[in-house]
């Protein structure tokens, strides 16, 4: 069943089309990625489908509505820039937040308590969030996400700038709340998670969604066009090979992406020559590898510069 | 529009401040501080302002000198005795603050007498002599010309004014203009302040959700005209607390204070008396201690300042969220503060002349111009009888531009609440405008 359905949406800021005819169907009950680099137009669609901003043209509907006021409240929304107010202490701030999404006060109450122990955070209710270390504020903000029990729970780059811990602790919560049947939709540059995680994705370039579908399937259509190598001795042969792009390369194991259709027993052939084979394998891309053939070597290469920065 | 959730913003962003330890200081130490300048104020009004100077006074007329030793014997000494550049070495040395040259002539002609001092002069002191002078003269001039004594008596009297206003129901009654434009302009000025830094309260709160990045979290949950709305009348509900508890605290102070100024009031009055001079310009401010019994205001005043002040702060703070929404940090607002500064400033500029001058052209204008009534009708309100029709059509033109401005700026705020690191310009607000 289709909950969330983004039909042919565009947005622009004044010249810059910041999204640009993007349709994809997320289902209930499923992990949802939206991949793809910065300025891609993963967040102004994000902030479409919460009803922050409305569409230039087509339609969002969520549950079969289209998004307003009344499906804000089937969403729990956590967005890239984490937010609370400083000042204002954790029980109050959070009664706040769960009530201006439409629960009742004792309801919030209690929810809230829940999480709170949850999270081993009970002793905080009467702190001011200025107060709190990083890491407790952000399990703050994910009882602020939560705790009105939405069906929809849509994270924005929800691992960046989470510690180990919380980045484990949030794993644990999306697939606690997918197996209750919830449905998530995260946006994220980082592939291992989405590889780990994600049921369906869709991938955003220059406000197109340029690839979607289901990850098993996504991955099975780009063929067994991948060399999972690991050996022993001088890598630098690897140097020597040309149409491959080498991903994940280390000083005994690399990650070859075949290209132009050459043949891989040269490849075999030319290592064995060179250093001692340990494993030679055929596998499907990476993801990662998908990304990167996708959207384009250039387009990421700026994107790495941008966040080096 | 949903009500309940405007509430919710209302009542956090109300509660919030109404417990914070800066709102509950400014509010107990706010009247503290103006009753500690006031009283300062009249310390310096009332005490000597001028100490003591010694004046020489050189008379070649013979006649003077005496006159004025009986005016004033501790500032006027006979120095005609001495030569004249003795005198002088004096001054020079301060045994003397300064001496004054009579001669007959300034007694026979208009030809002013001369005071000739060291160091600082003062214009008080030099007014305070003048009159001194004037007095001797005139009376020497008046013996000389050997009129009757009911004639000096007639000059030694000086005709008042007691002015008295005509009302609709035909009676005269004690005239309060002088109280009441002095009411206007307080009241003027008190909505000037509350805009100004009720204003300011709001545009900062507004500035702070958005570097604290909370108000992605909130518009995902309503709609950001609820949230501009809710702020609005909550800090306007603020400025309500603090304006209500100054009150009753000026109401208590003043019914623990009126008997011990009345008291201090009497004794000035009486040490005053003997001055003709400062009776008179105590008459001419329209003061008399009696008078303090008849000074009561019409409550309609206070309902007319309530319907202003809420107006007009809602017009403003909108305009003040749209500033705040469009930076980053309170810094970067300077550039925006024009437009709010401007139109507040002249208004308040403009009072100065209201107060004295309520029902001329640019006063009618003033009052009834959106963005200068809210503080310039209530001053007219207070000082004279302006007309049913003018104050309808003020406040109507206040409400219509009420909801314009609101309208303008809600279209500013929402899109710059979301906008982060980017210097917004007059052209982007434009943009903005158009854009949503």
């Amino acid at each position: 069943m289709t909950i969330i359905q983004v039909e042919n949406i565009r947005k622009s800021f004044a010249k810059n089309k910041a999204v640009d005819g993007v349709s994809f169907d997320v289902e209930k009950g499923r992990i949802f990625g939206l991949l793809g680099p910065n300025g891609a137009g993963k967040t102004t669609t994000i902030r479409m489908i919460n009803n922050i901003l409305g569409p230039d043209e087509g339609s969002i509907t969520i549950n079969g509505q289209i998004a307003s006021p009344r499906t804000q409240k089937m969403i729990g929304y956590m967005p890239e820039e984490r937010g609370l107010y400083k000042k204002m202490k954790v029980e109050e701030q959070l009664l706040y937040l769960t009530q201006l999404k439409g629960m009742k006060p004792k309801a919030a109450k209690e929810a809230i308590h829940y999480w709170l122990d949850r999270f081993d955070a009970s002793d905080w209710t009467k702190k001011e969030v200025g107060e709190l270390s990083k890491g407790m504020s952000q399990k703050i903000q994910f009882i602020a996400t939560i705790a009105h029990d939405p069906d929809i729970y849509i994270f924005d780059e929800p691992f960046s700038g989470l510690d180990p811990i919380n980045s484990d602790m949030l794993k644990d919560i999306i697939i606690e709340l997918k197996n209750n049947g919830k449905t998530i939709l995260f946006s994220t540059h980082r592939m291992e998670q989405v590889e780990q995680m994600c049921d369906d994705i869709c991938l955003f370039n220059k406000g197109k969604a340029v690839l979607q579908g289901k990850l098993r399937e996504v991955k099975a259509s780009f063929g067994k066009n991948t060399i999972n190598l690991e050996f022993d001795g001088d890598g630098s042969f690897l140097d020597k090979l040309e149409g491959v792009r080498l991903n994940n390369r280390s000083t005994n194991y690399a990650e070859i992406r075949v290209l132009n259709g050459q043949n891989m027993q040269d490849i075999l052939k030319l290592a064995m020559e060179h250093a001692e084979i340990h494993k030679f394998e055929r596998i499907e891309p990476s993801l990662n590898e998908i990304f990167i053939s996708t959207v384009g070597e250039d387009n990421l290469k700026a994107q790495q510069l941008e966040e080096a920065q | 529009m949903d009500f309940s959730k405007i509430l919710l913003v209302l009542k956090r962003e109300y509660l919030t401040r109404a417990k914070s330890k800066s709102f509950i200081l400014s509010t107990i130490l706010t009247p503290l501080v103006l009753i500690g300048f006031g009283a300062f104020m009249i310390w310096i009004m009332t005490s000597e302002s001028e100490t003591e100077k010694s004046v020489g006074v050189y008379d070649n007329t013979g006649v003077l000198v005496e006159n004025l030793i009986a005016l004033d014997s501790v500032r006027y000494s006979n120095v005609s005795d001495l030569p004249l550049d003795t005198v002088k070495a004096m001054v020079l040395r301060e045994d003397l603050d300064a001496y004054l040259l009579l001669e007959e002539q300034h007694i026979e002609t208009n030809d002013n007498a001369e005071l000739i001092y060291s160091g600082s002069g003062g214009l008080a002191f030099s007014s305070s002599v003048r009159s001194d002078i004037r007095e001797v003269i005139q009376e020497e001039r008046l013996s000389r010309a050997n009129v009757s004594e009911e004639v000096k008596e007639l000059f030694a009297r000086r005709p008042g004014l007691d002015s008295r206003k005509l009302t609709a129901e035909g009676e005269a009654e004690d005239d309060k203009a002088g109280f009441m434009s002095g009411v206007g302009f307080v009241l003027g000025l008190l909505i000037f302040i509350g805009l100004f830094g009720y204003g300011a309260v709001l545009m900062r709160s507004v500035i702070e959700e958005k570097t604290n990045r909370i108000v992605e979290v909130i518009t995902s949950s309503l709609k950001p005209i609820e949230l501009l709305i809710g702020k609005v009348a909550g800090v306007c509900l603020l400025g309500f607390t603090q304006f209500t508890v100054w009150a009753i605290m000026y109401i208590g102070i003043s019914m623990a204070a009126v008997p011990v100024a009345g008291l201090l009031m009497q004794d000035q009055i009486s040490q005053m008396a003997d001055t003709q001079e400062i009776e008179q310009a105590a008459a001419e401010a329209g003061f008399d201690p009696a008078s303090l019994e008849v000074l009561s205001i019409d409550p309609m005043i206070f309902v007319y300042f309530f319907l202003f002040f809420v107006l007009g702060f809602f017009m403003y703070a909108a305009l003040f969220a749209a500033v705040g929404s469009a930076v980053d940090s309170e810094q970067d607002t300077q550039q925006f503060m024009p437009i709010l500064m401007v139109p507040l400033m002249g208004a308040y500029i403009l009072n100065t002349r209201i107060m004295v001058d309520p029902d001329s052209t640019l006063a009618v204008v003033a009052s009834i111009f959106p963005l200068t009534s809210p503080i310039n009708m209530i001053t007219r309100i207070a000082t004279t009888d302006v007309p049913f029709w003018e104050i309808g059509l003020s406040l109507l033109t206040l409400f219509l531009s009420f909801f314009g401005v609101m309208w303008v700026s809600a279209k500013i705020y929402r899109v710059g609440i979301l906008m982060y690191g980017k210097k917004a310009s007059f052209g982007d607000f434009a943009k903005w405008i158009r854009q949503s």
